[in-house]
């Protein structure tokens, strides 16, 4: 029991836990702050876009498939969760009990999905199990929209709308997500889990069981997603098949994508930005405007995806780009301070995270709003550099 | 008896697709998700053309250059600085071109959908059925495009280097082929049989809206796949099934779930043969 | 080890970010109508994606209206203000339209242009008691039970249950192609499927989904040899089935609802089929009113209008003639009190409204009642 604590404690490292402090601080914040609806509506988009982008990068990220039907899953834990919670509203009576059932029978019924989905990733790979994905999602999506309980075309109505508290629900939901995923990534699970990704028949000749993680994931990965979605059509008063099309998949993918593969921060970031930026155009555009708005954001996408992969532009990004900035100007700082207290550059020799560095599943913070899945050369270069003026 | 000629003529305006994708993903190793979009560029050239001289073979021919000209300028914006990234960033800039050619389409054209008649050629009566003349063209002109398309990947040094290029770029590049240059008559190419299909395509549905190529990409990416992307003949099959398969669920009461069933199709295909009905069998390396 | 605390800083940077846009929006639920100076009318519709044919139009048609109503001097020297949000048809945009224009000041809306974005305004706004009047979203259950809740298009089960009497007395070999996918089109053919049932007249029918396919060989070729095709549908969807079934031979009539409107300009000389449909809106009408709009439309954006736009037109001026005759003139009132003045106005049984779409009067739910005509040609 002692070694296990005393393993915790020389585990411990702020930065793993720093997200959790951010986003139970926003949250802490933003109750207090009694927010206009505009804003917590914004807040519950936000939630479920962080749900849904950290949920796809368990699959995108870590386990290395293309996912293109997340959307599906969404859908699946939408319209479910309504159909319940209209069928048993009247006998329980309280909102929050209702949402949590459906969120747990939603979530399940999309896990069980989930896992038909991953049974055919076995079998399959890379841009064969994209499709299959999308074909997945399509599929869910005009089946929902023929079943006549489903109120077919014209959408199924939620009359017990949650109201604009749900964004607190949401985002315990994502912390709760987080915890779980967090935890799982930095197990011996997760080892594996990214070990399957890296090298699938490496994986296996180390006595990984490779069906097991891969349906694994797909199974958790879906449940967020149906819990996502069963949040969303208690948030909304009418559910509509048209709004879990590919272009929803796509968008999610765009957030995971772009805040980082594999990069937990990352997608938490991105969905935040990429959702307020919407809704800031939306809200600040004038409508007459909004054709110019969908090619600010194809401009926008393109220009960051090529600034940030472009093996021609890499000397750029590595003095330009956000974190690099960051790394800079707080290079300058700690140089002054350390030419002040050169003892305290000692006293810091000890710390691993030139090693923690090396580990392929670490939680890449820098990767915030950049996509790079670069050879390890890079990452060695970061390190020596690390280890010079250390 | 017009259920199944009709079926293969929207089966070879997929197939036509297909071919564009097929190619692109066979030799640039990349989804190019802007192919649809380039469609319905082609359309509304045609569109353009039609209103302004009135002749079908000038909006035609207009559609093809505009197209492929298109095609090669998207290759040298937006894919070709990604060359040797990741394959997910060049699908995510492959999405941006997408909504920047459909934000663009309804700057331009505005949103509703604008009816295009390139040549109406009446019908012909087979057996008991009345076929539109535009179908059989289609048709026709779907299966000599095919031909001609295998005919130069067989026979000429271009069409031979891109087979190079798609086996392994590393060698070809060292044989001395120009592996970027292969790589802009891909698109090149690519784009130019989109540029048929959109002509095909507005024969069997005379109108054009910015969201026109959305759909049929995503039907006809489902054909390549189902074909085995990246082999030729496949997304000629793969095509020309899809079309059938939907043109009979239409006329039958499942027609509401048809885009299940072509789907589904697609999800116990690539069960059994997980590449594809033609698709090549890849040998995993450790 | 920079690198982490760069990591740090920028986690404490984001968190210092959130902060300062979390403050800058604080307040709890008040009238934030108060700064208004002129009178604010918000919608939202499709401006971008698949239906954005139909937002647009709404749109030309509702800002044609205020600009008139300004040109004229606004309502007791006070203008209006219109913006309509792009909620690309798709509820979550709806939402967050319907937040922005409320905060911004909106005291009565035209609603949402598609049924499914205007449950969840309608829903909202109930909330709030906010006046929408919706010019386009037909579908019965928008409006019902929704006190604050006014349409200015038929309902759609009102136009089903017209064409079934209409097509059951005048035809025999009947058929009907409808879109699944979509919830107007729905919508009429349960009302018109019902009514046929209750008529005891059987019909053949076929579907398809406008979003996935737009060929319409199969459909036509087995509807061949009707007498008349009903089609609940858009204009678009209907072109493209007129083109098709002329090529194939089809002689039937095709009969349409309001949707129709708009029609001619997307056929050609080949299509010689009997084209009618229900509609409240004629573009050729020679009414005084009708023309009036039409030649405006015409004059503002280069092109004619269409029902929607017209409905549209017709929202906006049903709005502005109720708040003239209940005399409203406090510019900065609350939706609140704007919506019980406003609906207390339209439910008078003396009050009627005469636009481009015909003269309206309304119900106590809110559903309009205006004289139906019927428009054929070829």
């Amino acid at each position: 029991m002692t070694a296990y604590f005393k393993n915790i404690k020389n585990g411990f490292k702020p930065k793993n836990y720093i997200n959790y402090v951010v986003i139970t601080l926003f949250l802490i914040i933003s109750i207090i702050s009694q927010p206009k609806t505009s804003t917590t509506t914004l807040l519950a988009n936000m939630g479920f876009a962080i749900i849904l982008a950290v949920s796809l990068n368990l699959v995108v990220g870590f386990l290395g498939e293309l996912s293109l039907g997340h959307a599906g899953f969404m859908c699946i834990g939408a319209y479910i969760g309504t159909f319940i919670s209209n069928q048993i509203f009247d006998a329980i009576g309280s909102k929050l009990v209702v949402l949590i059932l459906t969120m747990i029978i939603g979530g399940l019924i999309a896990a069980i999905f989930g896992y038909i989905v991953g049974f055919s990733a076995l079998r399959l790979k890379g841009d064969y199990l994209a499709i299959v994905t999308l074909a997945f999602g399509e599929i869910v999506r005009d089946i929902c929209k023929n079943i006549p309980a489903f109120g077919g075309a014209m959408g199924l109505k939620n009359p017990h709308r949650y109201g604009n508290n749900l964004y607190i629900v949401a985002f315990v939901v994502a912390l709760i997500m987080l915890i779980l995923i967090q935890n799982l990534i930095r197990s011996k699970h997760g080892r594996a889990i990214t070990a399957v990704r890296d090298n699938e028949i490496a994986a296996k000749a180390m006595g990984i069981n490779v069906t097991y993680y891969k349906l694994f994931v797909f199974v958790l990965s879906s449940f967020f997603a149906g819990v996502a979605g069963v949040l969303y059509g208690s948030f909304n008063s009418i559910i509509l098949y048209g709004d879990f099309s590919f272009n929803k998949s796509i968008e999610i993918l765009v957030m995971v994508v772009l805040g980082g593969m594999g990069s937990i921060n990352g997608s938490i970031l991105a969905a935040a930005l990429i959702t307020f930026i919407n809704t800031f155009l939306q809200s600040k555009l004038p409508g007459d405007l909004s054709a110019l708005r969908l090619l600010v954001y194809a401009l926008i996408l393109m220009i960051v995806v090529i600034f940030n992969n472009a093996p021609a532009l890499h000397k750029y990004k590595e003095k330009y780009s956000f974190s690099a900035l960051f790394a800079k100007v707080y290079g300058k700082i700690t140089d002054k301070f350390y030419a002040k207290h050169p003892e305290k550059k000692q006293a810091r020799i000890t710390d691993d995270s030139a090693a923690w560095n090396r580990v392929p599943s670490k939680i890449k913070m820098d990767e915030v709003l950049s996509t790079d899945i670069l050879p390890d050369d890079k990452n060695n270069d970061t390190d020596t550099e690390d280890k010079r003026d250390e | 008896m017009s259920t199944l000629i009709e079926g293969l003529s929207i089966g070879s305006v997929y197939a036509l697709i297909a071919l564009g994708y097929t190619m692109v993903y066979g030799i640039a190793k990349m989804l190019n998700f802007a192919h649809g979009d380039i469609i319905m560029v082609g359309a509304y050239a045609v569109l353009t053309t039609m209103s302004l001289c009135g002749f079908p073979l000038v909006a035609i021919l207009v559609a093809v250059v505009v197209c492929t000209l298109l095609g090669i300028a998207i290759e040298k914006v937006a894919y070709k600085p990604l060359r040797g990234a990741s394959p997910l960033a060049v699908l995510i800039t492959a999405i941006g071109v997408s909504y920047l050619l459909q934000g663009i389409a309804q700057l331009v054209y505005g949103s509703a959908s604008r009816p295009v008649t390139i040549i109406d050629m009446g019908n012909v009566q087979i057996g008991n059925s009345a076929v539109r003349v535009s179908s059989i063209v289609t048709l026709v002109v779907g299966a000599i495009l095919m031909v001609i398309l295998t005919l130069f990947i067989k026979m000429t040094k271009t069409g031979r280097a891109m087979i190079a290029v798609s086996e392994d770029r590393g060698a070809a590049e060292l044989m001395g082929i120009n592996v970027n240059g292969i790589i802009s008559i891909t698109f090149a190419i690519g784009s130019a049989l989109a540029a048929a299909a959109s002509v095909c395509y507005l024969f069997q549905i005379p109108s054009a809206t910015p969201t026109l190529g959305s759909m049929p990409g995503i039907k006809a990416f489902t054909a390549a796949v189902i074909g085995g992307i990246g082999s030729i003949p496949g997304a000629v099959i793969g095509g020309v099934l899809l079309g059938v398969i939907e043109n009979v669920c239409k006329s039958t009461p499942l027609a509401p779930f048809t885009t299940s069933i072509e789907f589904g199709l697609l999800i116990v295909i690539l069960l059994v043969k997980p590449t594809g009905i033609l698709g090549k069998k890849r040998r995993e390396k450790v | 080890m920079k690198k982490t605390m760069a990591r740090i800083l920028c986690v404490a940077l984001a968190l210092v970010m959130s902060v300062a846009l979390l403050a800058s929006c604080g307040g709890g639920a008040k009238n934030y109508a108060e700064n208004n100076t002129e009178y604010f009318i918000g919608a939202t519709g499709p401006l971008t994606g698949d239906a954005s044919s139909y937002g647009i139009s709404v749109n030309n048609g509702a800002k044609l209206a205020i600009k008139e109503i300004n040109a004229k001097g606004g309502l007791n020297g006070v203008l209006f203000k219109y913006e309509m949000k792009d909620d690309q048809a798709t509820v979550a945009l709806a939402a967050s339209g319907y937040d922005a224009l409320y905060e911004a000041g909106m005291q009565i809306s035209i609603g949402s242009v598609t049924s499914g974005s205007c449950e969840q305004f309608a829903s909202k706004s109930e909330e709030n008691n906010l006046l929408f009047m919706t010019p386009s979203a037909s579908t019965a259950s928008v409006i019902e039970n929704r006190a604050n809740g006014f349409r200015i298009c038929f309902g759609d089960p009102d136009q089903g249950v017209l064409s079934a009497q209409k097509i059951a007395a005048e035809y025999n070999k009947i058929g009907a192609i409808y879109d699944t996918s979509d919830a107007y089109s729905s919508g009429v053919y349960d009302a018109f499927k019902s009514e046929m049932d209750k008529l005891g007249k059987t019909f053949t029918v076929k579907t398809f989904d406008k979003e996935n396919n737009k060929d319409f060989s199969a459909q036509v070729e087995a509807l061949k040899d009707c007498d008349v095709i009903f089609l609940p549908i858009y204009y678009t969807e209907a072109g493209l089935i007129a083109k098709m079934a002329a090529s194939k031979g089809c002689k039937a009539v095709l009969f349409g609802c309001d949707g129709f409107d708009g029609i001619a300009g997307q056929l050609d000389a080949t299509v010689t089929n009997k084209i009618m449909y229900i509609t409240p809106f004629d573009v050729n009408s020679t009414d005084p009113t009708v023309k009036a709009f039409v030649d405006a439309y015409k004059a503002e954006y280069n092109s004619l209008p269409d029902q929607f736009a017209a409905d549209g037109y017709d929202a906006v001026y049903a709005i502005y003639n109720a708040m003239k005759a209940a005399n409203v003139d406090n510019v900065k009132i609350s939706a609140s009190d704007l919506c019980d003045i406003v609906r207390a106005k339209l439910t008078e049984s003396t009050f009627k409204f005469k636009g481009a779409t015909g003269e309206v009067t309304w119900n106590e739910k809110g559903e309009p009642t205006k004289v139906p005509q019927i428009v054929e040609f070829n």
